[in-house]
């Protein structure tokens, strides 16, 4: 019995020993990205810029908080240049005294100058080294990402954490590296990803607090659209609301319209719930989309002093409201359809779906064929809620 | 008479090695020659004393029957374990006093005197009479008084033992809220008879042994006939006559001497200080082994799944006996892991964090100059030695301790940057997990902490996943008197599981465990579900 045992230890200190601990890797000897921007030099190359934490900054919820101005960076931004993305990686890796380390990076950012040029040469480095997340955010900008990474933020501890958080709110079009790789990967949709900028914001609340806002924080500002992975023009923010409806990701949101019985007074709508159907049709020449958006809404905000819980009003309100929606999704469809030629909306994979046949007719040259189909869109919009306990306050006594 | 001599030589040194263990070994011849009485009362009173020697707490009460100056007594026992107000009221009284006065005594012959003070003379509960020394000699450590007789070749034996004990007292290692509150306490009769109070039935018996070769201590087997398996109380028995050791000091020795794996570091033996608690699990069919001189008697056999059942399951209503119930199993997988997978994921999978704690954990891990495995060996091994240094210090210093423990561990380490605050959080955590559960069974747990903290610190979570893996294999290749340590969860027994996460209402527990109570697995009756349509119609049992 003891023999056995003792057999048994040292077996199992021979397997650690050679084992070791290779891929250990102490918290404390990371160096943790948190975001990464690329950009295309003059002279064609490709350079790397990655926003790295500064843990020492982030300790405990203490001394930083309390409104006080922060002592230092909470990041630290790091430029390298190399032929590849790895190149560049290796050459920035000389000037960080830790393992750059991936797994937390959560927004990619392309520069304009990368984008323009394509970026399928570089996003594939993001899936097939294991480490990055193919849930980070990706994101446009005009000029270069540099700039972007090394703005910071004044709600969150890091410029990128607040792009990221931004993304996750979905105020505009967003969209993750996985769904950006597998729309480049598609014949029938073209990616698209939202537009960030370096935006003055807030005002000074005091003497002395000029110092602390005299930078620039990112917002969004529309979407950048791409034809295959070269980035061809912008949508506004009204544009993109067009390209949420057609994408059927509008999930919240609000809309604008004249109050029906006073047209210079507007009134608020809220949208609960959409839901989008995508019908295509071909008769071996033309491409025709019917496409129908129903959605719910409710009452939230009204200037006039009308009774709007009157059933005509409220098919008036909701013929306005389809009016509406429908010019969003035409302006977006004007856009991309008609100035770009790309498609965006993920219309080809539907025609796909349904015509698999034809499909490998028209997938080689899909965009020239959208942009020759005709996209008849319905609009069903459902006023649910329309306030009947506060409509009081509203009306004119 | 010189073998006898030369035997009495050893004295009480030796008294392990002569009468009376070995009494049943030797020839009966021999045993005649040398270990029976005579009729001679100094020879035997000498004889007696030769054993006894240098034991000074043997008293030798000489004294005359019925004031005659021909029929002498000598009352031996030993002093503190011998009721004294009993043997000199219902002994010395009587037969020197009080007998005279009742009886006539006069032409009375020594075996006369004998007999009378065998029937009417000692008025105490128990008696027995022997002709053998070595009977005399274990009666007299026992507690009991013997008497001589001159003139008579046979002593009497009088169970009148009375020695200072403990009084019944609420348990100190399983506290609960509701349900008794006694205990069992060192003296065996005390025990024995807590429980025929709880089980009054001709079905529970209680039998008798002796072990130890020196401290001939009392062991009982208990079990309810009809009940527990019989082949299990052969068992329990057969192993119990294997003992062959000086002495037994408390129901741990017997433990390690009975179980069927004795390197497993998980104890196969249950044990509880708790009447109640030895009731329930001798109604299951389990067998009980007491020791006396210990609270803590033993159950067998005894399944991984009891550590986490605690009493107050059985009295508080069955929706919150589950919920703790979950609780103590999130406890049980806390106290095995929690350190470990700290370790792993801190140096093997920071992606595993969500990226703000990652970096909070970064900021505090930014000063600490030891490998988080270090950190983390260095808070547990702080927190063991407070832990046993509560347990053994005088009472007095017990605040001293706490505090300093308090200020090093939770303050002083983190300000210091030798540890990172969410280490002590883990290992606080995973200290107070440890206790939530049976505390032998954690001390068990608290150990395999440690190896597995090392191979997930070598291997990360792979090696925490393997040391589990082999952790399992261990515990289902356990047996315990036969019945898989893990059932009945492997193997599975799908009855069983109403009293394993789950505890069931009462109403609804029909069967007694499979394995261990299969011999009568029914223990309640039809229709007891609490269902009374009379009354509810009426609105109420008021106007009954």
């Amino acid at each position: 019995m003891n023999r056995k045992i003792i057999l048994l230890m040292v077996l199992i200190l021979a397997l650690l020993f050679p084992e070791g601990c290779w891929s250990r890797r102490e918290i404390n000897e990371l160096a943790i990205v948190l975001g990464a921007g690329l950009d295309r030099t003059a002279d064609n190359k490709v350079q790397l810029t990655l926003q790295l934490a500064r843990p020492s900054a982030f300790s405990g919820g203490g001394e930083n908080a309390g409104g006080e101005a922060p002592r230092q960076n909470n990041s630290w931004v790091v430029t390298g240049t190399g032929d590849t993305v790895l190149d560049a990686e290796n050459n920035l890796a000389l000037k960080v005294s830790r393992h750059i380390y991936w797994s937390h990076s959560i927004i990619i950012v392309y520069g304009e100058s990368m984008a323009r040029g394509g970026v399928r040469d570089v996003s594939n480095f993001f899936m097939r080294n294991p480490q990055p997340r193919e849930t980070s955010w990706i994101f446009v900008t005009e000029g270069e990402a540099k700039n972007v990474l090394e703005s910071h933020s004044e709600l969150e501890k890091t410029s990128a954490q607040s792009i990221a958080f931004l993304a996750r709110n979905q105020p505009g079009y967003s969209i993750m590296l996985e769904d950006f790789q597998q729309n480049l990967t598609s014949p029938g949709t073209n990616p698209a990803a939202p537009r960030i900028q370096l935006l003055k914001l807030g005002q000074p609340q005091g003497v002395g607090m000029e110092e602390r806002l005299r930078h620039e924080e990112v917002g969004i500002t529309g979407t950048g659209i791409f034809k295959d992975d070269k980035l061809v023009g912008w949508l506004d923010m009204s544009e993109t609301r067009g390209l949420l409806w057609l994408h059927g990701k509008v999930k919240e949101g609000a809309i604008i319209v004249p109050s029906p019985g006073q047209p210079d007074k507007k009134i608020s709508l809220a949208i609960s719930r959409d839901k989008i159907k995508v019908n295509p049709e071909y008769d071996g020449e033309t491409v025709k989309f019917n496409v129908n958006i129903e959605f719910d809404m409710e009452l939230l905000e009204q200037q006039s002093n009308e009774d709007l819980t009157q059933p005509e009003k409220i098919k008036e309100i909701e013929r306005l409201a389809a009016e509406e929606v429908l010019e969003q999704c035409n302006s977006a469809l004007a856009k991309a359809q008609g100035d770009y030629g790309t498609d965006i909306f993920g219309f080809g994979e539907a025609f796909h779906r349904k015509y698999k046949t034809e499909w490998k007719k028209v997938k080689g040259h899909w965009n020239d064929e959208f942009q020759k189909a005709r996209v008849d869109i319905a609009v069903e919009p459902h006023l649910r809620l329309t306030g009947m306990l506060h409509r009081r306050a509203s009306l004119k006594r | 008479m010189r073998r006898v001599t030369r035997h009495i030589k050893g004295g009480c040194r030796n008294k392990a090695k002569i009468p009376p263990g070995s009494s049943n070994k030797d020839s009966s011849a021999e045993l005649d020659e040398s270990l029976l009485l005579t009729e001679n009362l100094t020879t035997n009173l000498f004889r007696i004393k030769q054993f006894l020697i240098d034991c000074s707490d043997i008293v030798y009460r000489e004294f005359l029957f019925a004031q005659r100056e021909d029929i002498r007594l000598v009352m031996i026992y030993t002093d503190g374990l011998a009721d004294k107000s009993q043997l000199s009221d219902q002994i010395m009284r009587a037969l020197s006093l009080e007998l005279p006065l009742s009886a006539p005594q006069a032409d009375i012959t020594r075996s006369g005197a004998y007999h009378l003070i065998k029937e009417r003379g000692v008025c105490v509960h128990q008696i027995k009479e022997t002709n053998r020394l070595d009977e005399i000699i274990e009666a007299i450590l026992s507690g009991d008084t013997v008497l001589l007789v001159e003139g008579n070749s046979t002593a009497i034996i009088n169970g009148a033992r009375g020695w200072e004990s403990r009084s019944i007292s609420e348990p100190d290692t399983e506290v609960i809220v509701r349900g008794p509150r006694e205990a069992f306490v060192e003296n065996l009769s005390t025990n024995t008879a807590m429980l025929r109070r709880k089980l009054k039935s001709h079905l529970l018996k209680i039998e008798a042994l002796r072990l130890g070769r020196i401290s001939k201590t009392d062991v009982v087997i208990i079990y309810i006939k009809g009940v527990a398996n019989e082949k299990l109380v052969t068992e329990v028995k057969r192993r119990l006559r294997k003992i062959d050791l000086d002495g037994i000091l408390g129901s741990g020795y017997i433990e390690e001497l009975i179980e069927d794996n004795p390197w497993s570091p998980f104890p196969q033996i249950n044990h509880t200080e708790r009447p109640d608690r030895m009731a329930a699990r001798l109604l299951e069919g389990r067998v009980g082994i007491m020791v006396d001189g210990t609270p803590f008697a033993l159950t067998v056999p005894n399944v991984f799944i009891e550590y986490l059942q605690a009493p107050e399951d059985y009295y508080e209503r069955f929706y919150f006996a589950t919920g703790v119930r979950i609780i103590r199993f999130a406890a049980l997988v806390l106290s095995l892991t929690a350190p470990s997978l700290y370790v792993a994921i801190i140096t093997f999978h920071q992606e595993m964090l969500p990226t703000p704690l990652l970096l909070s954990i970064a900021a505090q891990r930014e000063s600490v100059p030891y490998p988080a495995i270090f950190e983390v060996l260095f808070m547990e091994l702080s927190f063991e030695i407070l832990r046993e240094a509560g347990i053994r210090l005088p009472r007095q210093i017990g605040q001293a301790v706490s505090i300093v423990g308090a200020l090093i561990i939770g303050e002083a380490a983190v300000r210091a940057g030798l540890v990172a605050s969410a280490t002590v959080i883990v290992v606080a955590i995973t200290g107070i997990s440890s206790f939530v559960f049976f505390y032998s069974a954690s001390i068990a747990i608290r150990m395999l902490r440690f190896p597995i903290m090392m191979a997930s610190a070598a291997l990360g979570l792979f090696g925490l996943i393997s040391s589990i893996i082999v952790l399992v294999l261990h515990l289902c290749s356990l047996r315990s008197f036969g019945i898989p340590y893990l059932s009945p969860v492997a193997p599975i027994s799908v009855g069983d599981m109403k009293d394993v996460v789950l505890r069931v209402p009462w109403w609804a527990m029909y069967n007694r465990p499979r394995l261990i109570g299969w011999k009568n697995p029914r223990r309640l009756g039809p229709e007891q579900k609490p269902d009374f349509p009379e009354v509810k119609n009426r609105g109420g049992a008021g106007d009954a």
